[in-house]
């Protein structure tokens, strides 16, 4: 073999060092402390205290961390109906022979997805803002004044009002995504379908929904990362409030450990979040493919 | 059988304009905001108050000078701290996916595999699980708060999808056209640099898109590690402005349009590329 193709041990590992060692630091190196922390009483100065399990075993009874954990998973439910599925049904309709626009749709409704989540964040709080808000402007407008409140207060409604700007700003993101899964679907089978009398709706569920399946799967699995780090968007409009009516995981662990500073629980619940992060995903995968392998049979 | 005919173009006709007003609908929500924020922050703090809605009746640009003239606001301190850190980032990026994918897709050796399950693993785990592990570890080490700290979390939870969309991308070169280089003489480098990397431009382009975004929106690591104002990125300057002018919205307003101005403007001018490019990320993950 030439060297050229085969090179020397010496230049490989040369190139690899640095980017290794890079990831190796800020990814392993922290899970590792994590966990190592975790097992100490340690609120951030120089005493430390080995408590072995006991902040573990007060995780699994901390009722605000479990009420975060609910609120994450009531996010990924609400983001992959009111995403994925407004976006099916836009999809659908920008993909019909009446629709004009298609570009314009297109670069418009992905907009917001490259905006930052703080800015959207932000952008929401004005909208939701109890004076110069647009909500209540339209109220007044619509002279309906006694449905004006102060949004972001409320707690029954406060997890809505959050998830709603999360949904709004990747309708057009998963829009984008299921178009150009569609585009790639052969012409033949509607023409066919419409010679046999298909209406649009069927055209929809018969044809293009079996189709794209792999595609939804992994808008699924973009939606349920993306919902588990969730911590931006709150941050700026809520902080998890009122009270911890939107607190949601990363939110927790960062008020616990900046906020009390107490850093060894801190740890301890940024271990919970990567393992009940992981298994969320995990979970969700195999029930995934479970249920695509079923259908194949 | 005519009247048939005509109810049925009727309902067609009744569809249609149903479905372009719901499309045109959604896309005017998306862009409202932006087109709202313009014209208040042309408008006076008491103006707006006045009347939220309505069109600025002396239009001014007095919230842009005054914000940009401040430097108690940090403003332009923070969009350059944002270029850099976002430009850095990228070049890293860039350059450790291409190496790295490269290698990972040609060269067996025994720890290859190892190596890339390592960086894939970076795609699953759940980054916001290490936002205060990596404050403990970055504060440890003396890291943490500096103009360059950034960088390091990007480029690391930028890697993973780099090196995976290089390493699909480099299979599908033919490897003969490195044999011939080989044989006419040139050094692994010369081809990797010199061969290879002008071929991989379309995906490198594909990384750079997406991270572009990526690091310049990013909050929560840079909430983290950076406390010193002038060395805030711009999405941490915005969360400040708001303390600083919790009812002046217009002014808010004008911060928030300087800061996505850039990813405004390059939005709309690629928009094509940059769907594309975004698309071919989430997809491939």
């Amino acid at each position: 073999m030439l060297h050229a193709i085969r090179p020397k041990r010496n230049i490989i590992i040369l190139y690899l060092l640095i980017p290794t060692a890079l990831f190796l630091f800020t990814v392993f190196v922290p899970l590792v402390t994590a966990l190592g922390y975790s097992v100490f009483e340690w609120k951030g100065g120089p005493v430390k205290t080995f408590t072995g399990l006991t902040n573990y075993v007060t995780l699994l009874h901390d009722e605000t961390f479990w009420l975060a954990f609910q609120h994450n998973i009531y996010l990924v439910v609400a983001c992959i109906i009111g995403q994925i599925g407004i976006a099916f049904i836009l999809v659908m309709m920008v993909g019909s022979k009446f629709v004009r626009l298609k570009g314009i749709h297109r670069t418009f409704g992905f907009f917001p997805s490259t905006i930052s989540a703080v800015c959207i964040g932000l952008i929401w709080s004005i909208i939701y803002h109890n004076q110069y808000g647009i909500i209540n402007w339209f109220f007044k407008a619509i002279g309906k004044p006694e449905l004006c409140r102060v949004w972001l207060n409320e707690t029954d409604l406060v997890m809505l009002l959050v998830s709603i700007p999360l949904i709004w700003q990747y309708i057009g993101y998963y829009m984008v995504i299921i178009l150009s899964a569609i585009s790639s679907i052969n012409e033949e089978l509607y023409e066919s379908a419409e010679i046999d009398g298909a209406s649009g709706v069927q055209k929809a569920c018969y044809i293009t929904l079996p189709l794209i399946k792999n595609i939804i799967m992994v808008c699924i699995t973009l939606c349920i990362a993306g919902n588990m780090k969730a911590f931006d968007s709150i941050f700026v409009m809520t902080k998890g409030g009122p009270g911890k009516a939107s607190m949601v995981m990363a939110m927790y662990g960062y008020q616990i450990s900046l906020n009390q500073n107490n850093m060894g629980y801190g740890s301890c619940i940024s271990v919970g979040i990567f393992v009940l992060s992981l298994l969320v995903i995990a979970g969700s995968q195999a029930f995934i493919k479970f249920l695509t392998h079923e259908k194949e049979i | 059988m005519k009247r048939n005919k005509t109810m049925h173009s009727l309902g067609r006709g009744l569809l249609s304009f149903f479905m372009n007003a719901a499309l045109i609908l959604f896309s005017l929500t998306c862009i409202f905001p932006i087109i709202w924020m313009g014209y208040s922050s042309l408008k006076e703090k008491r103006a707006f108050n006045a009347d939220i809605i309505g069109l600025p009746k002396k239009p001014s640009l007095v919230n842009y000078s005054r914000i940009l003239s401040n430097p108690d606001y940090h403003l332009s301190e923070s969009m350059l701290n944002s270029v850099r850190t976002t430009a850095l980032s990228i070049v890293f990026i860039i350059v450790f996916s291409f190496v790295v994918g490269y290698i990972l897709a040609r060269v067996s050796f025994r720890l290859n595999r190892v190596l890339y399950a390592m960086f894939l693993l970076g795609m699953l785990i759940p980054v916001h699980s290490l936002l205060v592990p990596i404050y403990v570890v970055f504060r440890n080490c003396g890291i943490s708060n500096q103009w360059f700290t950034l960088i390091f979390p990007y480029v690391s939870f930028g890697l993973p999808m780099g090196i995976f969309l290089m390493e699909g991308y480099v299979k599908g070169i033919p490897v003969s056209l490195e044999e011939a280089a080989a044989i006419d003489g040139s050094s692994f480098s010369y081809t990797m640099w010199y061969i290879i990397m002008p071929i991989c431009k379309p995906i490198l382009v594909t990384i750079g898109i997406i991270q572009v975004f990526a690091c310049w929106n990013e909050f929560s690591f840079a909430l983290v590690l950076i406390k010193d104002v002038t060395l805030q990125t711009v999405p941490l300057a915005l969360t400040q402005f708001r303390g600083q002018f919790a009812s002046d919205y217009p002014k808010q307003m004008a911060a928030m349009l300087i800061t996505m101005s850039p990813i405004v403007i390059l939005y709309f001018a690629f928009s094509k590329q940059i769907i594309k490019g975004m698309i071919t990320g989430a997809v491939k993950e």
